[in-house]
C-alpha cells in the first residue's frame, strides 16, 4: 500500500466517526483530492465538507473562529508553503485562543511541498520551521507506526496542531515498521534499540534513517533508532540515555532551512554526553541549485557511515 | 422607542464618552505601560450594537474596541483595572487593550492584527452554522483594514457558504497618521458589495437611534436570508490637533494609540459642536439641561465607581 492511501484511509475511518466536524480546504472533494490525501472525503452526522475558496489567509483563520464556538474541524492543505500566506493567524489568533484549553479541535494538515521538481516553492520543506513561529504543536508522519498513533490520537482532539505529510513520499511503498515506544505527546517514537549507536531521525528522513539501520545491523552493529516526529519543545531525556549508552550519534535531518531541530538535539547531547563518534547528515546547500527544480533529497552515502562507524 | 428607553441610550452615549475622557487622564498622567486606543466619536454605532445584539450573538472586534467594551461591560472599573494590568482587570491582565475581550458579554474575540479579525469571525459564523444556532456574528472593521486581502476573503467565503455575518466598516478616513487621500484610490464598498451579493448599507449621522433602526432591520434580513452584510459608518475619530509641519503650515495628528493631549475631562463632555459628535447630536432629542444633568450624575457615579 502506498503511503498517502493509508493516510487517506486512516483519516476518513476517524472523520467519519466524528460529528459536527468540519472538513475544508481546496479542492478536497474534486479533482484528484491533493493526490489522494483527502479521497472520499468523510464526516459523521451535522459535518461539513467543504471545498473552499483559495483565500488562505481567511482559511487558516476560520478553524480559530469555530473553536470559539466548540466547533472542530480540519483543513487540509495542498501545500504547507500556501500557509505562509496566514502566518497572522497562527501566531495571533491561536496565541489568543490557547489561553485557556479549548474544548474544540482544530487541525491543519498539510502536504509538506518537499518534492523538489517543484523548484521555488519546495525551499520551505522544514516543518519545524512553521512550528517554531508560535510554539504549535507539530506532527510529521513518516510511516505505518505514526501515521496510526498521530491521526487516532491527534486529528480530532481538544487544541490545535499541525500534521505534516510529505509530498517526497506519497506515491512510496508504506514502510511498515512497529515503534517500540513513543511518548505520551506523540513526538517521539523508538523503533529499534541497540548497543552500538544512536540514529536520530528528523523532519521526514526516517526512510534513510531506516535504511542506515539496516545496513548497519546487516555488517552486525545493532543501533537504536528514532523519530523526533514534532518539533517544538521536546525533552531529549530518552535519546540522551540511549547516547550515553552507545556513545555513538547519527542524526539524520533533510530540510533545508538554517534552523536545524538535530542541531538542538546535538548541542545538548555534547553537553550531556561522552561520545566517541558524531555523525550528522544534514543537507549540504553550496549555491543556488536548490533553489531550482531537481531530486532535491537528503543522499545518505551508507557506506561511507557504516565505514565510520566502524572504524 | 420608550422615553425611558431613549434616555437610557442618551445616557449610554455620556457613559462611554466620560469613561473615555477618564481613561484619557490617566493616559496623560503616563500611567499605563501598554498601547490604548481611545474611541471617542465612535460611542452611536457601539452602543446601538449593544442595543441590537440578542444575548447569544457575537462580537468581534479590533484593536481600537474601547467603545465597544464599554458599552458591552456596562462599567469602567474591569476595564480600567484591565489597562492597568491588574488581575481583577476585565480579561485577568492577560489581553490589555488591543485584544481585549469579554466571552461572557458577547464579545468572543479581539485581535490587534489590521484584518486578522475578519477570517476569524467567518468561522465563527461557519460554526454558529454548523450548531444550527440562528445567532448573528457582528464583526469591527474600518476603512484601513478593508484594504486587508482578508476583507475580500471572509466576505466571498461568507457569501459562499451563507453565513450570518454583518461586517461595520468604521469608516474614518485614516488609517494611523495617513488619510485615505494620502493612501490610495477610493474604493467603492457599495459596487465591490454588489458584485459578491452582498448587501450594503451606509449610515452617518451618529443619532444613535437611528443607527439601532438600521441595524434592527439588517440582523433580521441577514437572519432570514442567511447572507452576509456590510455596514459601513462615517465617522469622526474626536481629539486630533494640529502641528508645525516645518513648512510653514500646520499638519493635523489623527488620534491614533497614545493620549489625547488636547482634550480635557469636563462634565459636559462634548468634543466637537456639530454632528460629528455623538454628543453633540443627543440634542436632537433632550434639551441641554437635561443632557448636563445627565452627565453631571454619570460622572460622579463613575468616580464613585474607581474609587476618586
Amino acid at each position: 500500500m502506498k503511503y498517502v492511501q493509508y493516510i487517506n484511509e486512516l483519516i476518513m475511518k476517524k472523520t467519519g466517526e466524528t460529528e459536527k466536524l468540519v472538513l475544508y480546504g481546496q479542492n478536497i472533494a474534486a479533482g484528484s483530492h491533493i493526490s489522494g490525501f483527502t479521497k472520499n472525503p468523510k464526516v459523521g452526522a451535522g459535518g461539513l465538507i467543504i471545498n473552499a475558496t483559495n483565500s488562505e489567509n481567511t482559511l487558516a483563520g476560520l478553524g480559530f473562529g469555530m473553536m470559539l464556538n466548540g466547533t472542530s474541524s480540519i483543513f487540509f492543505m495542498k501545500q504547507l508553503d500556501f500557509l505562509l500566506l496566514g502566518i497572522d493567524q497562527l501566531t495571533h489568533s491561536y496565541n489568543f485562543i490557547r489561553r485557556h484549553i479549548p474544548k474544540a479541535s482544530y487541525t491543519i494538515a498539510a502536504v509538506v511541498s518537499d518534492l523538489g521538481w517543484h523548484g521555488l516553492q519546495s525551499s520551505f520543506a522544514n516543518f519545524g520551521d512553521l512550528c517554531s513561529i508560535a510554539r504549535i504543536p507539530g506532527f510529521t508522519i513518516t510511516n505505518k507506526a505514526d501515521a496510526e498513533q498521530i491521526i487516532n490520537t491527534q486529528l480530532v482532539a481538544p487544541g490545535f496542531r499541525v500534521i505534516g505529510v510529505s509530498q517526497r513520499l506519497f506515491g512510496k511503498e508504506l514502510l511498515e515498521v512497529k515503534s517500540i515506544s513513543t511518548n505520551q505527546d506523540k513526538t517521539l517514537f523508538q523503533y529499534r534499540e541497540g548497543e552500538k549507536a544512536t540514529i536520530v531521525s528528523f523532519n521526514f528522513s526516517f526512510p534513510q534513517s531506516l535504511e542506515l539501520a539496516e545496513k548497519l545491523d546487516e555488517k552486525g552493529v545493532k543501533a537504536s533508532l528514532f523519530s523526533v516526529n514534532a518539533v517544538t519543545p521536546i525533552d531529549w531525556t530518552k535519546i540522551i540515555e540511549d547516547i550515553q549508552k552507545t556513545k555513538n550519534l547519527v542524526v539524520l535531518d533533510d530540510s533545508k532551512s538554517e534552523n536545524l531541530a538535530c542541531d538542538n538535539l546535538l548541542a545538548t547531547a555534547y553537553e550531556k554526553c561522552k561520545m566517541d563518534k558524531v555523525i550528522a547528515l544534514k543537507r549540504e546547500i553550496r549555491s543556488n541549485e536548490w533553489l531550482f527544480p531537481n531530486q532535491d533529497e537528503l543522499v545518505v552515502n551508507y557506506d561511507e557511515v557504516v565505514k565510520r562507524l566502524l572504524v | 422607542m420608550t422615553i425611558e428607553n431613549k434616555t437610557s441610550i442618551a445616557r449610554e452615549i455620556l457613559r462611554l464618552r466620560l469613561s473615555q475622557m477618564i481613561i484619557n487622564e490617566k493616559y496623560k498622567a503616563n500611567l499605563f505601560k501598554i498601547p490604548i486606543h481611545i474611541a471617542m466619536g465612535h460611542e452611536a454605532i457601539a452602543v446601538a450594537v449593544d442595543a441590537v445584539l440578542e444575548k447569544n450573538d457575537r462580537l468581534v472586534c479590533t484593536h481600537r474596541n474601547m467603545h465597544y467594551n464599554l458599552a458591552q461591560a456596562k462599567s469602567l472599573k474591569p476595564i480600567l483595572d484591565e489597562y492597568f494590568l491588574k488581575k481583577e482587570g476585565l480579561a485577568r491582565a492577560e489581553l490589555g487593550s488591543m485584544n481585549l475581550a469579554n466571552e461572557e458579554k458577547n464579545i468572543i474575540y479581539t485581535s490587534s492584527i489590521l484584518g486578522n479579525n475578519l477570517p476569524v469571525a467567518a468561522g465563527l459564523a461557519l460554526g454558529e452554522k454548523v450548531q444550527e444556532t440562528g445567532n448573528l456574528v457582528v464583526v469591527q472593521t474600518g476603512d484601513g483594514a478593508m484594504e486587508e486581502g482578508t476583507f475580500y476573503e471572509s466576505l466571498l467565503f461568507s457569501r459562499s457558504n451563507s453565513l450570518r455575518m454583518l461586517v461595520i466598516v468604521e469608516n474614518n478616513e485614516w488609517s494611523m497618521h495617513t488619510k485615505i487621500s494620502e493612501r490610495r484610490s477610493e474604493i467603492n464598498i457599495s459596487k465591490f458589495t454588489e458584485s459578491l451579493g452582498v448587501e450594503y448599507r451606509r449610515i452617518d449621522g451618529n443619532n444613535v437611534y437611528a443607527y439601532i433602526d438600521e441595524l434592527r432591520i439588517l440582523r433580521k434580513q441577514i437572519i432570514e436570508t442567511r447572507n452576509p452584510a456590510v455596514l459601513e459608518v462615517d465617522l469622526v475619530t474626536l481629539g486630533g490637533w494640529y502641528v508645525d509641519d516645518g513648512k510653514g503650515g500646520w499638519r493635523f495628528i489623527h488620534p491614533h494609540a497614545g493620549p489625547l493631549s488636547k482634550t480635557e475631562l469636563v462634565e459636559w463632555p462634548e468634543i466637537e459642536h456639530g454632528p460629528t459628535d455623538p454628543v453633540f447630536v443627543l440634542k436632537e432629542d433632550f434639551s441641554a439641561e437635561e443632557l448636563k444633568k445627565m452627565a453631571e450624575e454619570i460622572l460622579r457615579g463613575l468616580k464613585l465607581e474607581i474609587g476618586e
